[in-house]
């Protein structure tokens, strides 16, 4: 199996290429996790951030065949040859397929993503029906791996002003939360030109984001929210 | 949230003035289907009446809203420079008034009041 793998390292190279590497020994429901690995264990100077291995961590997040998906839920033997896998587009590359996420976490800080709540801390916990958690499904599930944001075209064209997909997507879910109580605070944040409405709907966000979640309908329901608020 | 929120506004606005567009150019289709076939007279008699030019004059100002904010959109994800885009948009806006006065003056020529 016939591989295209980008390489980039800042001490020598320019700009970052691609380079071939060929598998023979491919198992039956081999995932391209474990394909890099063994590319690794060929070429050792070869690196890439991954841990859990099961979709858990978000941690190998990277270009495939042109679409951003985890390396560890992604099959081989769903791949057309050479299978090309790049870096997460629109983020500065500092090894091989590690990039720098740090414009990605300040988004994510600055939409707070934590309960607010103003009123006095009750003895016990929050307490939350079943039917108001409820609410917080599809929304909890992100595991922050960056795949949305980074196949987002308006995230590339504005990545220090727009928030970003799942940034946006873990407002909503601190937005939907019965306990939190700084609705107006957050809708407030997100007004103007650049945080949220850079989003047009382009929805690549959905197309990719490997848990199934749907970034651009918790963004239309912000909308949703902030009108209701203005009537 | 408040009115003066200006993300929302423009937002809101841009799709008001979609949700128009959208109700005129239909109704008005209709209308010019159940008024086969259309001639010369007919055509510029409608435009006396003052209700078709007040619709026609909405139309016009949601269109050039809606293209405003619409060309504001692609300059602010794709022009950087602050300058460049400050003046191509004072472009824009000055062309878009210019449309909008021109169209204003043919259809306010021709009502009868
Ligand atoms: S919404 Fe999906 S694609 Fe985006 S960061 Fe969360 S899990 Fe990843």
């Amino acid at each position: 199996m016939r591989f295209q793998i980008q390489r980039y390292n800042p001490e020598t190279d320019k700009t970052p290429y691609l380079k071939e590497y060929e598998l023979t020994d491919i198992p039956i429901g081999m995932m391209l996790r474990d394909a890099l690995l063994q590319i690794k264990a060929q070429d050792e100077s070869f690196t890439f951030r991954h841990s859990c291995g099961e979709g858990v961590c978000g941690s190998d997040a990277m270009n495939i065949n042109g679409t951003n998906g985890l390396a560890c839920l992604t099959p081989v033997s769903k791949l057309a040859e050479p299978i090309v896998v790049r870096s997460v587009p629109g983020m500065p590359i500092i090894r091989d397929l590690v990039v720098d996420m740090s414009q990605f976490y300040h988004h994510y800080r600055a939409i707070k993503p934590y309960l607010i709540v103003h009123d006095p801390m009750p003895e016990v916990e929050l307490r939350q029906s079943p039917e108001d958690r409820d609410k917080l499904d599809g929304l909890y599930e992100c595991i922050l791996c960056g795949c949305c944001t980074t196949a987002c075209p308006s995230f590339w064209w504005n990545p220090d002003k727009f928030r970003g997909p799942a940034a946006l997507l873990q407002a909503y879910r601190f937005l939907a939360d019965s306990r939190d109580q700084a609705t107006n605070e957050r809708l407030q944040d997100l007004d103007g030109p650049y945080r949220m409405f850079r989003c047009h709907t382009i929805m690549n966000c959905v197309t990719v984001c490997p848990k199934g979640l749907n970034p651009t309908a918790a963004i239309h329901k912000i909308k949703t929210l902030m009108l209701k608020e203005m009537i | 949230m408040s009115w003066r929120a200006q993300g929302l506004r423009t937002w809101l606005l841009q799709r008001l003035s979609a949700v128009y567009m959208l109700l005129f150019a239909v109704s008005f289709g209709i209308y010019l289907l159940q008024h086969r076939p259309i001639d010369y007279t007919w055509w510029s008699d409608l435009f006396t009446r003052p209700a078709v030019v007040v619709a026609s004059l909405l139309f016009f100002a949601a269109l050039l809203y809606h293209a405003w904010v619409g060309v504001r959109d692609i300059m602010v994800d794709y022009i950087h420079d602050t300058v460049i885009r400050f003046t191509l948009w004072i472009l824009v806006t000055l062309f878009l008034i210019a449309m909008g006065s021109w169209v204003s003056l043919i259809l306010l020529s021709m009502v009868e009041i």
